[in-house]
């Protein structure tokens, strides 16, 4: 349905969340509201539009404008509805002579020193200070203009995204708010007094050159025109807006694509987002050019060698090519010669079909995704620990949680939006612990100051794990009452004997893990005896040769200390990509179908049979490492690859090339030429979020809606683009819309059985389960029970990782993300997000660089056991001696040209957290970046090829 | 059958075998182990590692060995 452009609802104030509830009169009108609730918010609720400036429902009520005066009877004067709070039996007017004339006469004297341009503003139209000067009836400035003012104050246009353009502040202090209440980085401040007060940024500063994260959540703030988004300067106000979900990462923000015709003007995150509640990052708020970026391949192309130039052709053209190499292969080298890799940025609805046309179209299990090399360790740890693999709570609970444990994780810079909610609790007085081997920006950054940060030894979070619950099993701190009433206590006991033993004791373990004891224990403490314990981690956790061992270790304990199953508690994943969890939930690894139900479980085998019309193969399937093994002893020789770029992200990158050079058929399907793409005969243009309808499941299991806000500019969203390769192949799908895929799904899963797109209409966003037990979906899991039954302790012996540091390799490389780019960044280094990464670089410590001779911004090779790279330094104490640290968002960088292919012993989730490496400066770039190079330009010629 | 494809198998079950060896008597981890590798691996993964079992030492450690042997026994009880 067409939503015509409308601000978002604002009721001036936050809503109160007391349970006590209050009646009032405003304007002769009686309305009840919670306790704490202001008369501002009061009135809003009641139907009454209170006039303002320096109030919004995003942050606390500040009181500075003055417009918002109301007449309370029995009180005197003229209070501030926004910092007035209701009583009982409060009699309210909010217009009258009086009022109206003080309210004007606050506006007037805001007025004379505002440019009177409203007519070529770029915010004509949609400016609360124009609203209100009309709503208030103000026609004249007495003052007249020719005194002393700010008309003239520059410009600053630093920020590729917005505008500060302080001639029009009225200093309401919002965007200050804003960047401290909201997002947590307080980059802005009020300069000066009286007349002088001026918005500044950090020492008043470009905002570029600023600690501004560029989130956006002052430029939301701004009632004036002040600060503006450029791409609104640009092509002026929308007219109409599409309610969808963010394609970054896994925290899943709500957004309003605000459209001029089938033009993406403006993503302003969506109040009503449960995940997001009105707030965004630089990623999702800004980087959405990509969506039009020159770069996009619209058209199906095919070749039958990749020495070969491009041919672009139809749909039809090309998934009958398709399929007849499929189908050839498959005659020639044996049924599950061919296989399929799905993405979790792609939507639940297009990763079903993926592995639904494998299963009953390739006749196989050859199927995995993306989740394979990040958090398939989850999938495997808390479904045996929990039994179920999923986070355990929302993330609106962190607000009721007294200790923090962020593990393996970066929130600030890789879920920002969930980092901003998380700075928020620790500024109320939440305690945190953070155990990384870096110094993340939660370890100390403005009013923010990790309690413990635990520097473990990257390879070593098993041990750090292990001594934790040592110390709490060994001071009796465990919830004794809880484990015996909800956990398996004869596994207990077992794991008891276990974990006691002294060698687990962070004095013994010191030596392995780095972290002084001391420090340790008082951790360990903390967590059991602070109240509300929630346990945050990320690919930190995962991505090691024991991730899957680490996580059953989280979960121990979380059960040890009884904090899973309420509130402000929980053990909770922080999914890399958009739909990691949906893309696991909907059957896409190759052992288990949606729900994780494993493949070889007859009676959900025959549910699906039923409903698919074929008899599926009851063993599992390839993993990708599998299918890259096999591609290179020739068992394997066709894969279909949805959006995802394995060539640069997946480990030992040499090792992936030589594979996908094996394949006779490889398909990609993809917005862009990815590094895949460059190996592939057969390419499907893919479509970006904006282009087609769906939903994603985020970290907190919440289903939410992806929906068109402009037409796929192929002709085809991907999951049409899937039906057509399955319908050439001979297995039939027809689907009109995805709901109808999404009512398949919930007819066949037990966890969806309640899901359907009206629901997710009528509430928004659902959390699974949901089904007939729970209808409106499970905020917080395992509430009475584990979903397993009883909670099982699982055994974690710590197994050291043969990629150990050594003579030739002494240092341990890790790797991580930054704010500004995302995943392997095909999407955020097409817009203005390079101007603040335009690089990878690695960060060495200086006592490691002086050693080497290297200085800041030199060129440094960086050799593994498997491969070398060049990047620039950056000498930095935010890594311990001992470790170095790079991303892997630039393809050139070749990050993953030194990982290698050690693995997750129990799903081989690659190990890229830690690989033996040596520095040495060096002036040119490696072998492997240079062959990149010409191989890169020999494919951009080949696909210009096609294009001319 | 390529000898480097058996190595990483073997090398697999080690790594797998050593991660579970915590779990309880030799019996009960190799049984682990063999579940393990039924409920994960694929069919030809299986096969090899249970074809190539018969042969000389493939560098399996002990723990991984009794598990290939487990797997070989379920393996037979399933195709029976």
């Amino acid at each position: 349905m067409l939503e015509f452009y409308e601000p978002q609802a604002d009721y001036g104030t936050p809503e109160s969340i007391s349970t006590e509830m209050v009646t009032l009169s405003i304007d002769g009108v009686e309305v009840t509201v919670p306790e704490g609730t202001s008369v501002m918010r009061a009135a809003a609720v009641s139907g009454v539009k209170v006039p303002r400036l320096c109030a919004t429902d995003q942050l606390k009520s500040f009181g500075s404008c003055r417009v918002c005066l109301v007449q309370i009877e029995g009180r005197r004067g003229f209070p501030a509805s926004c910092t007035t709070t209701v009583e009982a039996g409060m009699d309210v007017k909010t217009q009258s002579d009086e009022i109206a004339k003080l309210r004007r006469n606050v506006m007037e004297l805001y007025i004379s020193d505002h440019p009177l341009d409203c007519l070529t503003c770029p915010t004509n139209g949609d400016c609360e200070l124009q609203d209100t000067a009309g709503e208030l009836g103000l026609r004249s400035v007495r003052y007249g203009f020719e005194g002393e003012n700010h008309l003239v104050a520059e410009k600053d246009e630093s920020n590729p995204y917005f505008t500060f353009d302080p001639s029009k502040c009225i200093v309401c202090s919002r965007c200050v708010r804003a960047c401290e209440e909201v997002q947590g980085t307080f980059a802005l401040t009020i300069d000066g007094r009286g007349f002088e007060s001026k918005v500044s940024a950090s020492q008043a500063e470009d905002f570029m050159d600023s600690e501004c994260v560029s989130c956006g959540a002052c430029v939301n703030a701004c009632p004036t025109a002040t600060l503006t988004e450029k791409s609104i300067i640009e092509a002026g106000k929308p007219e109409h807006s599409v309610t969808t979900t963010c394609a970054y990462c896994g925290v899943g923000c709500s957004f309003k694509a605000e459209m001029k015709g089938n033009q993406v003007v403006r993503m302003t995150p969506y109040k009503d987002g449960k995940a997001n509640e009105g707030h965004a990052c630089v990623k999702g708020r800004f980087a959405f050019g990509y969506a039009t970026h020159k770069d996009r391949i619209t058209v199906p192309m095919i070749r039958d060698s990749i020495d070969d130039p491009w041919k672009e052709v139809s749909w039809e053209e090309a998934v009958t090519y398709t399929a007849k190499r499929f189908k050839d292969i498959q005659s020639k080298y044996g049924r599950t010669s061919i296989g399929a890799i799905s993405s979790s940025r792609c939507t639940n609805e297009e990763v079903y079909l993926v592995q639904k046309m494998v299963r009953a179209g390739f006749g196989n299990n050859n199927v995995d995704t993306c989740a394979r090399v990040c958090h398939s360790p989850t999938g495997f740890g808390l479904k045996n620990t929990l039994g179920e693999s999923a986070g355990t709570q929302t993330f609106a609970s962190v607000a009721e949680a007294d200790v923090i444990v962020v593990m393996g994780a970066n929130p600030t810079e890789a879920h920002p939006v969930f980092g901003s909610r998380l700075k928020r609790r620790l500024r109320e007085g939440a305690k945190l612990i953070v155990i990384d081997p870096r110094k993340i920006e939660l370890v100390s950054s403005p009013h923010i100051t990790a309690d413990y940060h635990l520097p473990v030894r990257p390879g070593t979070n098993v041990t750090i794990l292990n001594a934790l619950a040592h110390v709490v099993v060994n001071e009796g701190l465990e919830a004794r009452s809880y484990i015996e009433e909800r956990c398996d206590v004869a596994e207990f006991e077992k794991w008891l004997a276990f974990i006691g033993d002294e060698r687990h004791s962070p004095e013994n373990t010191e030596s392995i893990t780095g972290v002084p004891a001391a420090d340790l224990r008082a951790a360990a403490r903390l967590y059991a005896t602070g109240g509300n314990g929630a346990i945050f981690y990320g690919l930190g956790v995962t991505e090691h040769s024991q991730g899957s061992t680490a996580v059953m270790g989280i979960a121990n304990l979380a059960m040890l200390t009884g904090n899973i199953g309420r509130d402000g508690v929980g053990v909770n994943p922080l999914r890399g990509q958009n739909n990691v969890q949906g893309s696991c939930d909907m059957g896409s690894f190759p052992h288990e179908l949606p729900g994780y139900r494993h493949i070889s479980d007859s009676a959900t085998r025959e549910l699906f049979e039923g409903e698919w019309g074929v008899t599926l193969d009851s063993e599992p399937g390839l993993r990708i490492p599998n299918m890259f093994d096999s591609a290179l002893d020739g068992d394997f020789k066709g894969l279909y690859c949805q959006g995802e770029d394995i060539a640069q992200s997946d480990p030992n990158t040499q090792h992936v090339e030589a594979a996908l050079r094996a394949i006779d058929c490889l398909v990609v399907q993809d917005i862009f030429l990815n590094e895949t793409a460059k190996f592939a005969h057969v390419f499907l243009p893919g479509a970006s979020f904006l282009e087609k309808d769906g939903t994603f499941t985020n970290a907190e299991r919440r289903i939410s809606r992806v929906r068109k806000a402009m037409p796929p500019l192929s002709g085809k969203a991907d999951w049409e683009g899937t039906m057509a390769l399955a319908n050439a192949l001979g297995c039939e799908m027809d689907y009109n819309h995805p709901s109808e895929i999404m009512d398949e799904i919930a007819r066949l899963t037990p966890t969806f059985n309640g899901v359907s797109y009206d629901k997710l209409e009528q509430l928004g966003s659902i959390q699974w389960p949901c089904n007939e037990n729970t209808p409106d979906g499970t905020p917080i899991m395992h509430i009475d029970e584990f979903v397993r039954g009883k909670g099982f302790f699982a055994m974690t012996e710590y197994v050291p990782t043969t990629e150990r540091a050594s003579r030739k390799f002494p240092l341990l490389l890790t790797t991580g993300r930054i704010l500004s780019q995302y995943n392997v960044g095909a999407q955020t280094r097409r817009t203005d997000n390079s101007s603040w990464h335009g690089e990878d670089v690695i960060e060495i410590h200086p006592h490691d660089a002086e050693e080497r001779g290297i200085k800041h911004d030199d060129w440094v090779g960086i050799n593994s056991r498997v491969g070398d790279t060049v990047l620039r330094a950056d000498v930095t104490e935010r890594v311990k001696p001992g470790v170095v640290y790079t991303t892997f968002h630039h393809p050139v960088s070749g990050a993953n040209v030194i990982t290698t292919d050690n693995s997750d012993w129990a799903t081989n989730c690659p190990e890229y957290k830690v690989t033996a490496v040596q520095l040495s400066k060096v002036t040119a770039p490696s072998k492997w970046q240079s062959r990149q190079k010409s191989f890169n330009q020999q494919q951009q010629g080949l696909l210009q090829g096609a294009r001319n | 059958m390529s000898e480097s494809k058996l190595e990483r198998l073997v090398k697999m079950i080690n790594q797998i075998a050593l991660n579970m060896s915590a779990n309880g008597t030799d019996a009960v981890v190799a049984d682990q182990v063999a579940h393990h590798l039924e409920k994960f691996w694929s069919p030809p993964m299986k096969q090899l590692i249970t074809e190539s079992f018969s042969d000389a030492d493939i560098g399996l450690t002990p723990l991984a060995h009794l598990a290939v042997q487990d797997l070989l026994v379920m393996r037979k009880a399933k195709r029976a």
